[in-house]
This record gives C-alpha cells, structure tokens and sequence, in this order.
C-alpha cells in the first residue's frame, strides 16, 4: 500500500515491479499487459510515461544489448 | 428414383444460391480485422527495457526490490477465498528480496479443497503483483502431515528456514 500510494497507481508500481524483477529483458506491451492484467491502454500511457523520462528505452530481444533510442 | 432425382437437383440449387451470397459478406471484415493484429500480437512490436543509465536507477531497483512484493494481508484474504485451506506458508520471493532463488518454493499450501478456477485466479494475481513467477506447492492434510512426522527434507527446509505463516489451522 505504501509504494502504491507513492508511486499513484496500482498499474504503475506494478509496471515497475516486473521490469526491474525482469531486468535485462525487453518486453512488448502485450507481454506486459497480459502479465500485470491491467488495462492496454493504461499499460501504454506508463510505458510512455517512462519513456519520456528516460527510464526506459526501447530495446531489442531478451537478454542482448540495449540498442538507444 | 426418378422422383428422388429430381428432388436433389433442387436442393442443389438452392445451395448454391443461398452459400454464395453470405460468404461474400463474410468474408471481407474477418480480413480487415485479423491485418492489425499481427502488430498487436507482439512479432514485430517494440520491446522496452529499462534505461541503466537513468539518473536515479539504482535507488528506484532498491526501493521496488527491497519492499515486500505483495501485500500479506491480502494474500491471507484471498486464500480463504480459494477453498478450505488449512495451512499458507510464504517464502522465497515473499521475503528474501536480495536472493529470491535460494529457496524453491515460495508459496506452501496444505488445503482439504481447493477451487481450481480460484486458484488459477488467485496466482495470476500473485505473478502480476510480484512481477514474476510464483512457484508454489500444494498438499492434503494428510500427506503434509506424514511428511512432517518423517522429518521430510522439503517440509523441514521449508519450516526451518526463513518464512512466514499466513494462515495456520493446524498447529505447525
């Protein structure tokens, strides 16, 4: 409840918790949607999100390295 | 026979009028709908990844990592839910936030019924609160119990090690 509330909303924290737990891979927002079982839209405006601040970065296939934007 | 003949070229008619026609309508908006989804069923879709070299990267993973993964007291909530469970026990990932692979089990259940439809629920909404898998064991009353009388190596690593009951109606 703590971080949910810090970070304000359920899907966002969620959305963190799996990319850092998954660290070094890169998934699509399918994969993500389906595994946070949240809403597609609201999975993509956090995604985004993140984006714009520079936490993430589209990258290419689990496990290799990160290509930048 | 010559009246059965007859009867068949007419149905046949008939068929071909009435099969033409409908597949026609058919068969246009089925395309268009399946051409978008190959984007959308993630063969050519954008992966994302985390940006390491994001400004506040490390503090972020320690404070996402290190805090508890779920909420206990919802878990406890939700496995009363699923059938009559005797026994919840959380480990690995519920507690070891460091090194969540040392142990293998993470959720422990010693259930008399359980709710397959409602468990299979209940675990999606452990993966997706976890952020990962969710490796868990389930057990009758009985075997969890012979188990423990014959010091079983499983049982024993597990309860002896760092862990957690959630819901204990058996004494353990």
């Amino acid at each position: 409840m703590v971080l949910e509330t810090l970070f304000g909303s359920r899907a966002r924290l969620r959305l963190l918790k799996f990319l850092f737990r998954n660290y070094p891979n890169g998934y699509t927002v399918s994969e993500i949607t389906k595994h946070l079982q949240e809403d597609r839209n609201i999975v993509k405006k956090e995604i985004e999100n993140f984006i714009q601040i520079g936490l993430l970065v589209r990258g290419s296939k689990a496990g290799k390295k990160i290509i930048e934007q | 026979m010559v009246k059965a003949k007859h009867k068949k070229t007419k149905v046949k008619k008939r068929k071909r009028v009435s099969l033409a026609r409908p597949r026609r309508k058919t068969k246009r908006p089925t395309r268009r709908v399946t051409k978008p989804a190959k984007h959308a069923s993630g063969v050519g879709a954008p992966r994302y990844v985390l940006n390491r070299d994001f400004q506040f990267i490390q503090e972020l993973r320690d404070l996402i990592l290190k805090s508890s993964p779920a909420e206990k007291s919802e878990i406890a909530e939700r496995l009363q839910r699923i059938g009559r469970v005797k026994l919840a026990v959380i480990s690995g990932i519920f507690l070891n936030k460091e090194n969540p692979e040392t142990l293998a089990t993470d959720l422990f259940i010693v259930a008399d019924y359980i709710d397959r439809r409602k468990f299979q629920v209940f675990i999606k909404y452990l993966e997706a609160e976890t952020g990962g898998e969710v490796r868990f064991v389930i057990m009758e009353k009985e075997e969890f119990q012979y188990r423990l009388s014959m010091f079983d190596r499983f049982v024993r690593v597990l309860l002896e090690g760092p862990h957690e009951k959630l819901i204990n109606r058996l004494g353990v």
